[in-house]
């Protein structure tokens, strides 16, 4: 029963593939994830953004099963919005971090296959990254955080690219050079990329060009 | 009592109490009623070069073959019962083919005239299992001619499986006469056309009939084209130049 | 792991023996000197490692009495291929990187699955951390994803061994079964040093 729960939640989250990678700069936090849509080793699209706004300080990127990616961004979102109804403020990262850990957990006999990475800035302009498990367990880090097929690739090179402080543009080049080289050892994730930048200024959105296998 | 060598030539593994194994004897004198060759080292290349018996009007001669390849880098000519070194020159091939298999490069002329050299001996009952070929010693000597990282090289190899390295050498019925010319016409610094000259001059000198295009067969090996069999056009060439 | 430059070859290896959590051993040597052109290093089931390399020395060692000759670094990546491959159907669970110079004198890398499939590479990451290694070294020397394409690496000596070094100080902090100490071999055309440095424990 268990062997069969852990196959199934391993398969689930390496049906589709997918590569998601945050980053902390200096007053910035950078948030990247590829753009393939396969079934196992076959690609159906290339324009599959696996990063979702909540508000203009937080986002979120999800890799994992990607009607899961899909379901949970949708529930998220609304929940966000609720709560900017309700409170009238935007939600902080750190909150939304405990928002999205609950709800996965919510879901614990029967998870969404989705591994989150959040990135945001909070109410003070303080950088905040931090992943999850797929029921909820959050990581803090303060260096950068990674998740999908690609995870391994990621951690390899993501500890050699890191240092801290760096600034929008440097930490526009190392998450892109960290995520691209990454998933072209990675099969299952790659196609394009799409890099987002969050300054308290503003938001830079980057779409980059890859190796198209 | 001993006074023939009848007592003693007969089992191939009996020494004569002189120390003599008298069928290698034997199969070393077969091949000096052999058809001459004659190999001749360069620095550019490696000359081969064999008579041909046409014993009839009727016979084919292109069905004599005495120059073998036995890989792109190494050529052989023979003298005494050819159908000997059949079996040799499949061994050798073997041999040349596995090498290059298992150590992706070409192999030494060296290693593979010992390989040739290995069959020699495997005549008689086979020690320790080691299953044996032949019942009789090969009645073959073989010129082999290749280039490898160490240039040039022509090596004897006769029935006992001895083998030695020449600059130039005759085997067969015209080996001594040949052999003497070889010597008084060998230098260093012969070039690969000077070596393909003086092969046929040689062989000229000691065969019967006349040389032509048909009667001596002539290869070249070199370090860039490798093995390479003269055509009948390119024989008369050189056979013009005499 | 290993990587070639232009007229030198780095190969390099964790000294950790790791069995699921547990360290066996903190000095296990995975990297051997087959020649004074070529270096092996080996990971994957420590035991088949020092056999398959015991074996390959055997058979450099007749190799050198039947042609008189120290192999080539070309002749023994073909014959590890071959020797991977006569065991096809119960193979020698190693995966090695061997690491050398050719007869040309160039660096040379050449990279094994267990099973004897070869290829002629530039640059090697094998074993556990493999994956996090192989995307570092495609950026680094691959020089990958770069958005000037004419660009060319001089890799010089000093260079190579700096992102090796940088590589397993990464690896080590994400990977548990790499640590402990780096063996760094480089061959160079006069020979081969062996220079080793601390890791980090955990």
């Amino acid at each position: 029963m268990i062997t069969f729960f852990l196959v199934l939640l391993q398969s689930g989250n390496e049906y589709n593939g997918g590569a998601v990678v945050a980053m902390v700069g200096k007053d910035c936090v950078a948030i990247a994830s590829d753009k393939r849509f396969g079934l196992e080793l076959l690609t159906l699209a290339t324009d599959f953004e696996k990063i979702f706004k909540m508000n203009d300080k937080c986002y979120i990127g999800l890799a994992g099963l990607a009607t899961d990616v899909q379901t949970l961004s949708e529930e998220l979102k609304l929940k966000c919005d609720l709560y900017k109804l309700r409170e009238e403020r935007e939600i902080t990262p750190k909150k939304f971090a405990h928002l999205v850990s609950s709800t996965l957990y919510d879901h614990r006999w029967g998870p969404y296959f989705c591994e989150p990475c959040i990135a945001g800035l909070d109410e003070n302009n303080k950088p905040f990254i931090c992943s999850t498990d797929l029921i909820g367990c959050i990581n803090f880090a303060k260096d950068f955080v990674v998740c999908g097929t690609t995870a391994r690739e990621l951690y390899g090179i993501c500890e050699s690219f890191w240092e801290p402080d760096l600034g929008p543009e440097e930490l526009f080049e190392v998450i892109s050079q960290s995520l691209l080289n990454a998933f072209d050892r990675d099969s299952k994730s790659g196609w394009g990329a799409v890099v987002h930048i969050i300054t308290p200024e503003k938001i830079i959105t980057r779409h980059l060009k890859t190796r198209q296998d | 009592m001993f006074l023939t060598r009848s007592e003693y030539d007969r089992g191939v593994n009996t020494f004569s109490p002189e120390g003599r194994l008298f069928q290698v004897e034997y199969a070393i004198e077969a091949i000096k009623m052999g058809s001459t060759a004659i190999g001749i080292q360069t620095s550019e290349g490696v000359i081969l070069a064999v008579e041909k018996r046409i014993t009839s009007t009727l016979l084919e001669p292109s069905s004599i073959e005495k120059i073998l390849e036995i890989d792109s880098h190494v050529g052989c000519a023979m003298s005494g019962l050819n159908a000997d070194a059949r079996t040799m020159i499949d061994h050798a091939r073997v041999q040349a083919q596995n090498h290059t298999f298992v150590y992706d490069e070409p192999i030494k002329i060296e290693s593979i005239t010992q390989a040739i050299c290995d069959l020699a001996l495997r005549f008689g009952e086979g020690a320790q299992g080691e299953e044996s070929i032949m019942s009789r010693p090969f009645g073959v000597a073989l010129l082999i001619a290749g280039c490898d990282e160490n240039g040039p090289q022509l090596f004897h190899a006769d029935p006992s499986g001895t083998f030695t390295k020449y600059q130039a050498k005759a085997i067969g019925s015209g080996s001594e006469g040949a052999q003497t010319e070889l010597q008084e016409n060998y230098h260093k610094s012969l070039t690969l056309k000077e070596a393909e000259t003086l092969s046929l001059k040689v062989l000229k000198q000691v065969m019967e009939e006349k040389v032509n295009s048909v009667n001596v067969q002539l290869c070249s090996v070199t370090p860039n084209e490798g093995f390479h069999i003269y055509s009948e056009e390119e024989v008369n060439e050189i056979i013009n130049t005499l | 792991m290993a990587l070639a430059g232009e007229d030198f070859c780095i190969v390099a290896a964790d000294t950790r023996q790791s069995d699921g959590y547990h360290i066996n051993c903190r000095y296990a040597p995975k990297a051997h000197q087959l020649s004074d052109k070529t270096v092996i290093g080996t990971s994957g089931f420590y035991a088949d490692g020092l056999n398959f390399v015991k074996k390959i020395k055997q058979r450099m060692e007749w190799y050198f009495h039947q042609h008189d000759k120290t192999m080539s670094t070309t002749a023994i990546a073909q014959l590890i291929s071959i020797m991977l491959y006569q065991k096809r159907f119960f193979p020698y669970y190693v995966f090695c990187v061997i690491g050398g110079i050719d007869e040309n004198g160039k660096g040379c890398v050449y990279s094994y699955d267990s099973v004897g499939n070869a290829e002629r590479v530039q640059y090697q990451a094998a074993g556990s951390g493999n994956e996090l290694l192989q995307p570092f070294l495609d950026s680094q020397i691959g020089l990958k994803n770069r958005s000037n394409e004419n660009e060319t690496l001089n890799l010089t000596e000093e260079m190579a061994i700096k992102i090796v070094k940088d590589a397993f100080s990464s690896v080590t902090e994400r990977d548990i079964h790499t640590g402990d100490c780096v063996e760094i071999y480089i061959i160079r055309k006069d020979g081969v040093e062996c220079q080793k440095y601390p890791l980090k424990r955990d």
